[in-house]
């Protein structure tokens, strides 16, 4: 009698697992910033030039089984870097939006930064060599005040307007 | 109307190879009438690009499907206006339209008559001339606007659906003319080294070709990206493809030259730099069309079946190779340079900081465009560079060039000193970081974001000091009043308050950017007739789906009203049209858009019973997005609008040579 219950009971778990199971595949949120983040990573080969979360599955079936696997693999509890990983694994860098941060890509991420960083330096010894006595405080204090400096401009913007009125 | 039409395209060439035979003669042998005479042959070409241009608008209002790109690009049901914008859907009628825009700016300069009787003129025409017998050679034998099919299609292919919004009227133009603006100034800068012209006399002529290049390449980019908000559904509005990225870099080396000349004006310096900002500017926007056109890279904006890349190469080529050569050879002047910095801390030290982070966040997009081919050139892997990439490596940069932005006005020109920089940043500093601490106690934690707005309302005060300062000098003097001496204090320096209009217009656009990136909400729901779809404060209720027809087209649409906290704010209609003659069906979206947010919602797929899935988005801040977009082009016509006393012709003090 007892198995009987258990069997029962298991019988009511599997059911009521599998269509709480079914609601969650059929109500899937494909917009929520959970499967943004995993789906974001991979670009869709359609030919639309999206991602797989920006792809319309209206307009790709392509896309429509990619999510369906996404969510599958997240359903099981897979983060977006073993789902990242995973997909690498089968069909290379090719297929990620961006590329990685190891290797020989690290290029790409590096390379930006360094540019400017080695362009930076170049300019304060630039700024150091045109700057006319070298080893002075930057900070000194000027006697010039930007006040002044715009009462000079628009003074001799108003003088400049009456001689063209006269002259 | 087959041979008038081709005739346009090779008497125009003939024309072109013409005038720029003789005024290099004329220029050589010092001989005036020679060179009028190439002049004159500008005009006839002109008329022959004008006479192109009107045949194949003509040959595409009427549908003669007997020409291969009427027939691919359009169909008898296409709206006369979507007819008459076919002109540039295709490689030929885009290169066609170029082509026309760069005689008429050659017409421009060749009889300006500010620079009557310049020497640089038949200099500047000779280059100008170069392109366009390149574009005329293209037209002619690579991408012929007027072939004929053997056999007449009863209908044409139509235009691509895509392409069939007004923001794709206007995008193409807008950006078209930004290209070939561009090729001025690099005109005026290799003339100006030629003739050993090393002053600022080129810079100051073409400030105003140059401004306007700039505002055409922004508002190309503004209108795409409207295009893309509202015409491909995804709810973005930049996606970093190679072609966009194509006419970023351009737009960012633009930016930067635009800032240094005002070194060059003052004292002298940056003579070298600012000729290499040129060259590049000019050299980008011939490598944003090899891009479009040589299909090398995956882009949904490049044109089908093209080989025209390999030609913008080669023509590239040629142009960068010539330039650096001049270039070179003008080196000695060149780098007598008479100025110097009097301090670390200066308003031109902020330009050459301002300068590192554009050239930089334009070396930033070359690199993550062209890396896929790197990558495959290395080890033989394609990789794909897209958003991600982008968005990691720009915003550092875009968001130090802000704050640079945010700075610069109030640094003294020569020197700041100690006081100074306390006196104009004290305040500033403290209520930004008020503003900051602000943001986080409501809710808005993110570090970018509270950087990012920060930065945006030092941006506004030190702005608004820099107005309030100059108002305050103006009435001290003159006791205006407030509402005059704000007229004309920015109307006595058009150039740098039009620039400050153009600042807060970035502030807002990044105000847009950084919202709408960082507090986006979206979800994707099915829901049955009479159902609602609840988004934070917004209700949704789906009350009817059906179907109509318009033209070939037809339009299946969902009917639906929208609450927000219970109070009803409108009606929206998102539709999906299925195209007679294409394929792929597009979005129109339901959009409803105020100050603070956009409810942006698409029709995603539908049942018989009616049970219909959305997408809805809420973009924050993205008004403020148009509305900087808005500001940029009130702040460069401003800049460049001639006012009663701003029509002056720089003094001309150069060599003088015997033609003009």
């Amino acid at each position: 009698m007892k198995s009987k219950i258990y069997i029962g009971l298991l019988l009511i778990a599997f059911i009521f697992h599998a269509s709480v199971f079914q609601v969650q595949a059929k109500e899937f949120d494909y917009k929520s910033k959970k499967f943004e983040a995993a789906a974001s990573q991979f670009m869709c080969t359609c030919g639309c030039g999206q991602d797989h979360f920006e792809c319309d599955p209206k307009t790709c079936n392509l896309t429509v089984g990619f999510k369906e696997d996404i969510v599958e693999m997240m359903n099981k509890g897979w983060d977006k870097d073993k789902i990242r990983e995973y997909y690498v694994n089968i069909y290379g860098e090719e297929i990620l939006t961006a590329p990685e941060k190891s290797g020989f890509s690290l290029v790409a991420w590096v390379m930006p930064f360094a540019a400017l960083g080695i362009a930076g330096v170049a300019i304060f010894f630039i700024i150091r060599k045109w700057v006319k006595k070298k080893g002075m405080d930057e900070l000194t204090p000027d006697s010039e005040d930007q006040t002044d400096e715009v009462e000079e401009e628009i003074l001799s913007s108003m003088i400049d307007e009456q001689r063209k009125k006269y002259l | 109307m087959y041979l008038f039409a081709n005739a346009t395209i090779y008497v125009g060439l003939a024309l072109a190879i013409y005038s720029l035979l003789i005024i290099t003669l004329g220029i050589s042998t010092k001989n005036q009438k020679l060179v009028n005479s190439g002049k004159g042959g500008v005009i006839s070409i002109l008329v022959c690009a004008s006479m192109a241009m009107l045949s194949l608008f003509y040959l595409l209002t009427t549908s003669q499907f007997q020409y291969e790109y009427v027939s691919d690009y359009t169909s008898s049901e296409l709206p006369i206006i979507y007819k008459l914008t076919a002109l540039w859907a295709g490689n030929s009628g885009s290169l066609l339209l170029w082509t026309f825009f760069l005689v008429l700016y050659t017409v421009m300069i060749a009889f300006s008559r500010k620079m009557k009787g310049n020497p640089m003129v038949p200099y500047i025409s000779a280059i100008l001339l170069g392109n366009i017998v390149f574009f005329f050679l293209v037209l002619g034998f690579v991408a012929k606007p007027f072939v004929l099919l053997d056999q007449v299609p009863i209908e044409g292919h139509g235009l691509n659906p895509m392409l069939q919004n007004p923001g794709m009227i206007i995008h193409p133009v807008t950006l078209y003319l930004g290209y070939v603006g561009l090729a001025i100034p690099f005109a005026f800068a290799m003339a100006a080294l030629i003739l050993k012209n090393v002053d600022d006399f080129w810079i100051k002529m073409t400030r105003r070709w140059t401004i306007i290049a700039w505002l055409f390449l922004s508002l190309g980019n503004i209108f795409g990206g409207q295009w893309a908000y509202t015409e491909l559904g995804w709810g973005g509005y930049w996606a970093w493809d190679p072609v966009e990225n194509a006419s970023f870099m351009p737009w960012l080396t633009a930016t930067a030259f635009l800032h240094s000349v005002m070194i060059q004006e003052r004292k002298n310096m940056l003579k070298i730099w600012n000729i290499g900002l040129i060259i590049t500017s000019y050299a980008l926007t011939l490598f944003g069309t090899f891009l479009v056109r040589s299909g090398v890279l995956t882009s949904v904006h490049a044109f089908a079946n093209s080989n025209l890349g390999l030609y913008f190469l080669i023509f590239m080529g040629i142009a960068v190779i010539g330039a650096l050569y001049v270039l070179m050879s003008r080196y000695n002047l060149l780098k007598r340079s008479a100025g110097e910095f009097n301090s670390y801390i200066s308003k031109e030290s902020s330009f050459l900081i301002n300068n590192l982070l554009l050239v930089g966040a334009a070396f930033g997009v070359f690199w993550g465009t062209v890396f896929p081919l790197v990558s495959e050139a290395v080890r033989g892997t394609k990789v794909t560079v897209g958003m991600p990439f982008f968005n990691t490596v720009q915003a550092p940069i875009l968001l130090s060039m802000m704050f640079v932005m945010a700075v610069c006005p109030l640094l003294a020109w020569q020197k700041s000193s100690l006081k100074n920089l306390k006196k104009n940043f004290l305040i500033p500093a403290i209520l930004a970081i008020v503003a900051m601490a602000l943001m986080i106690v409501l809710g808005i934690q993110k570090a970018w974001a509270v950087i990012g707005f920060g930065v945006i309302v030092l941006l506004f005060i030190t702005h608004f000091l820099e107005f309030y300062r100059g108002v305050k000098a103006r009435r001290k003097m003159t006791k205006e009043k407030v509402y005059l001496s704000i007229y004309r204090l920015m109307t006595k320096n058009r150039r740098r308050y039009g620039g400050y209009i153009v600042h807060i217009g970035i502030a807002f656009i990044a105000m847009g950017i950084i919202g709408s990136q960082n507090y986006d909400v979206q979800t994707m729901k099915t829901v049955n007739l009479g159902d609602s779809i609840e988004v934070k404060d917004y209700r949704i209720n789906y009350e009817r789906l059906d179907q109509k027809r318009e033209g070939i087209n037809d339009i299946v649409y969902a009917e639906m009203t929208v609450f927000r906290n219970g109070k009803r704010i409108g009606n929206i209609q998102p539709e999906k049209v299925f195209y007679g003659n294409w394929d792929q069906p597009s979005s129109e979206v339901g959009l409803i858009s105020s100050l603070k947010e956009d409810l942006y919602v698409v029709l995603s797929d539908w049942e018989d019973d009616g049970k219909a899935t959305f997408i809805v988005k809420i973009n924050p801040m993205m008004t403020w997005l148009w509305i900087g977009s808005f500001m940029i082009v009130i702040g460069s016509l401003f800049a460049v609008w001639n006012g009663k006393y701003q029509n002056i012709t720089p003094r001309y003090t150069g060599v003088r040579k015997e033609v003009s």
